[in-house]
């Protein structure tokens, strides 16, 4: 039958986002993506919702948490 | 002088402002490295730590735990290797060792076990018929429902996307901190993925984002 490469493709799409993939791999993945609307659609999905996760989790630590790590270094280097 | 005052320039002269005893150059220089080459990943970790205590005051106390820690075990890191990962590694192991088992939930240790559908959420599987619509929906929500999203999967899943999706760590990397073989961290990343898409877009549905065209009901319900 037809191998439209998507089945290898959708099974290796999470590899290929994650940079998991071997040069010749990741090729192949992207070559098929500039030709399947789906797939492409598919790691669309992948891309945005790593995007979304990143942006969700930015933080920053409070002000004071350095403060207490150098603190409690020295507290506890000149404990010994 | 307030103690941020007197942090603000730290250096071998801290301690005694500190009034601490003074230290032989060897332990300052070891210690002035640390500071160094570890305190700039404070927000990343901090950061790491609400993921996995879920409140700010568990996770400062985790991330001063790890800084303590890897401070204690610094000579034996090899410099020039990974400091990010080694410090996530302690991170880790300190979250699973003492706040883990504060808060654990049913289910934790068995949860690479567990079929999909007795994780709910599986249903909506086929909710977004529409790819793009999916993405574009994906990308208008608030960070709060995404954050939310995140929080209710299961801790092993949260974790490996963090890793992966936020930090940036390679598969064998995750392996290494969460102890675990590279296809569990694959499966957990899967599935942890889909869990996360299954849940926003169950969100942007109930809030009629992106579902313009698709018709289909969405069904929460979980089997008995």
């Amino acid at each position: 039958m037809t191998d439209c490469g998507c089945e290898k493709a959708k099974a290796e799409l999470e590899e290929y986002l994650h940079n998991e993939l071997c040069g010749a791999d990741a090729s192949d993945i992207r070559e098929h993506l500039a030709h399947c609307a789906d797939c492409n659609d598919e790691h669309l999905v992948g891309r945005t919702l790593t995007e979304a996760v990143q942006r969700a989790c930015r933080e920053m630590a409070p002000e004071d948490l350095r403060d207490q790590v150098l603190l409690k270094l020295r507290t506890i280097q000149s404990g010994h | 002088m307030t103690l941020s005052m007197v942090l603000e320039r730290p250096g071998p002269d801290l301690d005694e402002r500190l009034g601490l005893s003074v230290m032989t150059t060897d332990a300052i220089e070891m210690r002035d490295l640390f500071e160094e080459q570890a305190l700039p990943f404070i927000d990343q970790l901090y950061a790491a730590a609400m993921r996995m205590t879920r409140n700010p005051s568990d996770a400062q106390d985790l991330v001063q735990d790890t800084f303590v820690k890897a401070f204690a075990a610094f000579a034996q890191f090899e410099q020039g290797t990974n400091l990010k990962a080694w410090l996530y590694r302690i991170l880790t192991n300190t979250f699973i060792n003492t706040y883990r088992k504060k808060q654990r939930e049913p289910f934790q240790g068995t949860i690479d076990d567990l079929e999909d559908w007795q994780l709910g959420g599986a249903e909506s599987r086929t909710a977004m018929s529409n790819r793009s619509a999916e993405a574009e929906a994906i990308d208008h929500l608030p960070d709060s429902a995404v954050k939310d999203a995140l929080q209710s999967i299961p801790e092993d899943f949260r974790l490996a996307v963090y890793f992966a999706d936020v930090e940036g760590f390679s598969y064998q990397e995750i392996a290494e901190i969460m102890k675990t073989p590279i296809g569990t961290v694959m499966s957990r990343l899967h599935r942890g993925r889909r869990l996360l898409r299954d849940l926003l877009a169950g969100y942007a549905q109930e809030r009629g984002l992106g579902t313009a065209g698709t018709g289909q009901t969405h069904n929460r319900s979980t089997p008995a």
